[in-house]
């Protein structure tokens, strides 16, 4: 594999990304507003709740887990099955199937530049002023290099998941209700919008047999528990690395299959 | 020498469903199971060598996408068989999709948000082009067009003719032995037209590249093509050289005489005198329809200048324009 094919892919995806600056900054102001809504919803079930800890969790540690869980989303949401949706029906898909190099990885790479940037634009900061904020709740020790693992596989998987329904665009030729769908069920399963420690018991042992929590829960429990067992990290990490090579096998297959029912646009 | 395209009886057929009509029948569709096959391309078999240009044509919805799609490996023929450089392009996309370029007139491969020398850069990488073919690339494009204006530019600043032509660049780019050009000069103007026919000529030259042409111009196809292949509705209607087209309907020319009084009257008093031709009268002119292999032209309009007087007089040739439309129009008898 030459990788600087890919890296270069990376880098224009940088470039891209940097051009439009107005674009990031109305970006961070929408995570902002949805914050705001974050901090004031919860405030108020902690306050109806009557006590200090609800399943679990304190509300710092909701909120902290939360804003965090926005920001991994920032930078994890490739917005695939948009852009394979869109490709399909302005038939651009055949210009990208003529590149020598495989659909599903020229895809991944064209994007991983955005990546990098929200990476340093929206998450980074928010780390960080969370950190401050909050006067070090967020343990810094190990945990660190779990989570940095932790999201290499969640960003796999994720990308997996929406490739696979970005495929089903190939049937339908239809993106936006498939694309709402998928995006409500990931984000709630995935412990995004709500801690799964708030779910009801049957769901949640429903939801860790299922891949979505490894997208967003698995990387935000190593992130926030200071001292994890050995066990715990083996378990969460091994779990994410099981999903990460069935899904990734499961949308290549699935994409191959498909792609010899294509009909492009436009004949 | 084989040929670099090889096409035997290929067939491609397509499954739509059956639309109703109304609302009702748009909700009885969602649950319909019933298609009909539409052939889109119907028993197709033609051989192309390297180094030739071939305009592809046919009216819209002919199938002239979908066989250019098959042969660059987006569609599998239903029947029949197709060899890209010795490759069959389905099975091996991406082994081929080194070996052509494409460009389609209404879309761009290029990297919208950033000048044009970055997606250049991108090209060299994704086809692993080596930096000394890269630079002796550029250098040809250099001394063919003036690109040193556009390479700093975003794509999306870019005017159509600047962006199409900064396309065909890019397609151009890795050296491919076949380059696929999808309407290439829709919605130019004439001078980037010609820029456009002048720079494709030179790279076929230069590079013995194939060129695949699909146009709806028939200037493009008298620039550049010496052979036309014509489909409709899926069906092979005419493959060979353009010279032949011509002398397809036979040797047809109009002749065009001005002369004093009611042309009308006059017309008529000809077409007595020319039993064998179709005589019509406009506003200015009278016209001639003469085959030239039943007699000249000139023995014509001499045998006419005998009896009247001519004040004026004009010939036509009839074009490529004309017969392709009687193509079209008629088919081949």
């Amino acid at each position: 594999m030459n990788l600087k094919k890919y890296l270069s892919l990376t880098r224009a995806g940088i470039m891209e990304s940097l051009q439009f600056r107005l674009g990031t900054v109305v970006m961070v102001i929408g995570n902002l507003l949805y914050l705001i809504v974050v901090y004031f919803l919860w405030k108020a079930i902690y306050a109806s709740a009557g006590t200090d800890v609800v399943n679990g969790m304190t509300f710092t540690d909701t909120l902290i887990y939360l804003v965090l869980a926005t920001a991994l989303f920032g930078f994890m949401e490739m917005y695939t099955v948009w852009e394979i949706g869109r490709n399909i029906q302005s038939g651009k898909i055949v210009l990208d199937l003529l590149k020598p190099m495989e659909y599903r990885r020229y895809l991944f790479w064209s994007y991983s530049g955005s990546f990098v940037t929200q990476f340093f634009f929206t998450f980074l900061p928010t780390f960080i002023i969370v950190g401050i904020v909050t006067h070090g709740a967020i343990p810094l020790g190990v945990n660190l290099l779990y989570f940095v693992i932790s999201v290499v596989m969640a960003v796999s998987i994720n990308y997996s998941i929406d490739f696979f329904v970005g495929t089903i665009c190939l049937f339908t030729e239809s993106i936006w209700g498939i694309n709402i769908m998928k995006q409500v069920i990931v984000l709630l399963l995935s412990g995004a919008t709500i801690p799964i420690a708030f779910f009801p018991e049957p769901l949640k042992t429903i939801v860790y047999y299922l891949p979505f929590q490894s997208i967003y829960n698995a990387p935000l429990t190593l992130l926030l528990d200071g001292d994890p067992k050995f066990e715990t990290v083996i378990t969460i990490l091994g779990t994410q690395l099981i999903w990460c090579i069935v899904m990734t096998v499961l949308s290549t297959l699935f994409w191959k299959v498909s792609l010899r029912q294509i009909t492009v646009n436009g004949g | 020498m084989s040929a670099i395209i090889q096409i035997k009886n290929v067939t491609k057929e397509f499954k739509v469903l059956n639309r109703r009509e109304g609302l009702k029948g748009s909700l009885k569709d969602l649950f319909s199971r019933d298609y009909k096959i539409v052939r889109a391309v119907d028993n197709i078999s033609m051989d192309i060598e390297q180094g030739e240009i071939v305009g592809y044509l046919g009216p819209n919805g002919a199938g002239k996408s979908t066989t250019i799609k098959m042969m660059t490996g987006v569609l599998e023929p239903t029947s029949g068989e197709i060899l890209v450089g010795g490759n069959i392009p389905y099975q091996n996309r991406a082994k081929n999709a080194q070996e052509i370029g494409v460009v389609f007139g209404q879309r761009s491969q290029l990297w919208w948000a950033l000048p044009l020398i970055e997606s250049f850069k991108l090209l060299k990488d994704i086809y692993q082009i080596s930096d000394s073919d890269y630079k002796s690339m550029m250098h040809l494009y250099q001394s063919l067009v003036d690109i040193e204006p556009l390479l700093h530019k975003p794509v999306r600043q870019m005017s159509l003719g600047q962006r199409t032509l900064s396309d065909i660049l890019a397609a151009f780019l890795h050296n491919p032995k076949i380059v696929f050009l999808d309407e290439p000069t829709i919605g130019l103007d004439v001078s980037m037209k010609s820029k456009i026919r002048i720079l494709i000529n030179a790279l076929n030259k230069e590079k013995n590249t194939t060129v695949i042409l699909t146009t709806h111009d028939m200037g493009d196809v008298d620039a550049l093509c010496r052979r036309i292949v014509i489909i409709d509705k899926g069906k092979m209607l005419y493959n060979n050289d353009i010279e032949h087209l011509k002398g397809f309907f036979g040797s047809y020319r109009t002749l065009k005489i001005r002369m004093d009084g009611d042309l009308k009257q006059q017309a008529e008093v000809i077409q007595k005198e020319l039993p064998d031709f179709s005589v019509s009268a406009d506003e200015e002119w009278i016209s001639v329809l003469v085959d030239e292999e039943k007699s000249k032209v000139m023995e014509v309009l001499n045998q006419l200048q005998k009896s009247h007087e001519i004040r004026d007089m004009q010939l036509e040739e009839i074009s490529t324009e004309d017969v392709i439309k009687k193509i079209y129009e008629e088919g081949v008898e």
